[in-house]
């Protein structure tokens, strides 16, 4: 058995830095951004779910393909040690190898059979919410999309959007649903079958050290402040963004804009938003931003205020 | 029941197999498909996932909530669909999930793979379910191949002889976007599944014989930090590829064939060419994809070189 612990994130919130972090606490090697495959992959990657269950994913339909999505979560937990020859990871001296870390993007939803679509507490022990700024988000994901500022807040105010949801063609993952930046956060402060740990973008930006602590204590994961430290050196926003640019990024939106490794900057949103499209958000999510402790600003010009919200304790 | 020629074997099924080419009159009965009553558990499984069972000759698979299949000594699949599934919804499943995994029962080498013919050879590209076989496949066909194989590639070693091709069916199976891409709308048949927006699309020719197998192509997409091209692969690379794109690979060394397949990808890699094909995913980049191709099967001597 080695349980599941997401690293669950709305795309574009920190997900692929908390999981260089995580690569880098081993003492041996410095982790770059295209060796990352070895971390336990994406919940929604396509090859896991036809190998694991010997048939194509791609010929169901969303629904049907969600319905089995279950069965491969609680499988990964029941053989974690056989699975991990399918990775093709060696992690004989990964500190965090009793927990298989795995990022998703996916929403806590539920299929038609009334199964948690990722599997429940039968497949993760507890999941890490990596949480951004949705003002942050926008620009982000727009680049990404390679889309306006305005559809991205399209995008972070519509209960169907999803990412990998066409039915036209086969999408290179299984469906992600993101019902919203509200909706999504939501539902995993809401689910009640995993324990859940906040970690705000935000934190991880100014103490990386003592936010990434916190997370692999909520893991069970007890380490030495030194590797910490390391991991947090080799993964300094400026090297990872000279790594991208020397070498590409093989995670990186093809149909992207920019870098994928964009700014770094916890508020970088100031001066790339206008007043007009920092007042859509707000108005679309500041009941979720200040569940976070994201201070409004459109209405007062006050400042982000440093403190966490409420939910930004493990529950 | 009708007659199928799939993978080099007579098929005899009562469930209707869409892109699978009719048998002729001469060929013995090699496997049997029928509807028919599917156990939920198989007594004294040898190894088991969340969907599926292994004991002795017999594999049982669930497809969940459209059809179960009982597959037994490479010679029958016994399916049972789920309530309110149409035999049609289910066919896709018994004809190639089912068919491929009992293709290992009969100790067969089966690649994830579509083929081409190419002179007078069989020319394979693998690659995961996503990778770009089928399109590249269709788009080839578009060229004036013939189409060998869609989706899996059943392969006949012999001591020193070079490994042979044999056709899956006489169908393509490709998205909506991807007829549209390659303007084959007044080609495409019915579509795979009710539900899917994948289509059969009749290709402009078959090779309906066995071929032998001179170039496999592992396709990858360009992405860091892979470079766009064609690369010969040395041995040992070449071997791992045979081995990587088996048909469910997880199946080999459960259903005991890890050694077949190992002397099988070391006699493919020494009688064929392999390569990595490496380009992006997008349709803009075909033609000039085809045109490396084209190239290289000229350099390779598979096809007459331009005067």
């Amino acid at each position: 058995m080695r349980p599941i612990v997401w690293l669950a994130s709305y795309p574009k919130s920190g997900n692929t830095w908390m999981r260089l972090l995580l690569a880098n606490l081993d003492a041996d090697r410095p982790v770059g951004i295209n060796a990352l495959r070895g971390l336990g992959g994406i919940a929604s990657g396509r090859a896991r779910f036809d190998d694991l269950l010997l048939f194509p994913s791609g010929l169901l339909t969303h629904a049907e393909c969600d319905r089995c999505r279950p069965l491969i979560y609680r499988e990964m937990a029941r053989q974690g040690s056989a699975l991990q020859a399918l990775d093709e990871s060696d992690e004989e001296d990964d500190p965090t190898r009793s927990i298989r870390f795995v990022k998703t993007h996916d929403a806590w939803t539920v299929t038609s059979l009334g199964e948690p679509l990722l599997g429940g507490r039968d497949a993760a022990a507890g999941a890490i919410l990596i949480v951004r700024d949705p003002r942050a988000v926008l620009p982000s994901l727009a680049s990404h999309n390679g889309r306006s500022i305005d559809d991205a807040i399209g995008f972070l105010g519509d209960p169907e959007a999803a990412f990998c949801g066409r039915t036209d063609r086969q999408p290179n993952q299984l469906r992600q649903q993101l019902p919203g930046w509200s909706g999504y956060h939501r539902g995993w402060l809401e689910q009640a079958e995993v324990p859940l740990h906040v970690v705000r973008y935000e934190d991880l930006h100014s103490d990386p050290a003592a936010t990434l602590g916190e997370a692999l204590a909520f893991a069970g994961i007890t380490i030495d402040p030194v590797a910490i430290e390391r991991a947090v050196r080799r993964t300094r926003f400026a090297d990872v963004a000279r790594q991208e640019r020397e070498s590409g990024f093989r995670e990186a939106s093809p149909r992207r804009r920019d870098r994928f490794f964009r700014r770094g900057l916890a508020d970088g949103w100031r001066d790339e938003l206008t007043i007009e499209q920092i007042r859509r958000v707000e108005r679309d999510h500041g009941a979720m931003m200040a569940r976070f402790g994201y201070e409004l600003s459109a209405s007062d010009g006050a400042r982000e205020v440093d403190g966490r919200g409420d939910c930004a304790q493990a529950r | 029941m009708a007659a199928y020629l799939i993978a080099g074997l007579r098929v005899e099924s009562d469930l209707a197999l869409p892109g699978a080419s009719a048998a002729g009159a001469a060929e013995a009965v090699a496997v049997t498909i029928r509807g028919g009553d599917v156990p939920d558990a198989l007594d004294a499984p040898e190894a088991r996932g969340p969907n599926w069972t292994i004991a002795g000759d017999r594999f049982l698979i669930a497809i969940p909530g459209i059809v179960r299949m009982l597959l037994s000594g490479g010679n029958e699949i016994v399916y049972a669909l789920d309530p309110g599934i149409a035999a049609r919804d289910a066919a896709v499943f018994v004809g190639g999930t089912g068919f491929g995994l009992l293709l290992h029962q009969r100790g067969q080498i089966v690649l994830h793979a579509s083929a081409v013919r190419v002179g007078d050879s069989a020319v394979l590209f693998c690659g995961s379910s996503g990778a770009g076989k089928s399109t590249l496949a269709a788009a080839l066909v578009n060229q004036g191949h013939e189409l060998l194989a869609d989706d899996f590639c059943a392969i006949t070693l012999a001591p020193g002889r070079v490994p042979v091709v044999h056709p899956d069916g006489r169908q393509l199976k490709l998205w909506r976007h991807s007829i549209e891409r390659l303007s084959l709308a007044t080609r495409r048949a019915e579509p795979v599944r009710t539900e899917i927006e994948k289509y059969y699309v009749e290709p402009r020719a078959v090779a309906t014989r066995p071929l032998p197998l001179t170039a496999l192509y592992g396709l990858r997409e360009a992405r860091p930090p892979f470079v766009a091209g064609i690369e010969p692969l040395n041995l040992v690379d070449a071997a791992t590829l045979v081995r990587h794109n088996a048909y469910r690979r997880a199946m080999v060394q459960r259903m005991g064939q890890a050694d077949l397949y190992f002397d099988a990808a070391v006699t493919i890699a020494r009688q064929a060419g392999l390569f990595h094909l490496t380009r992006d995913l997008g349709f803009a980049e075909m033609p000039a994809v085809i045109g490396w191709l084209e190239a290289h099967w000229r350099a390779l001597g598979l096809t007459e070189r331009a005067a």
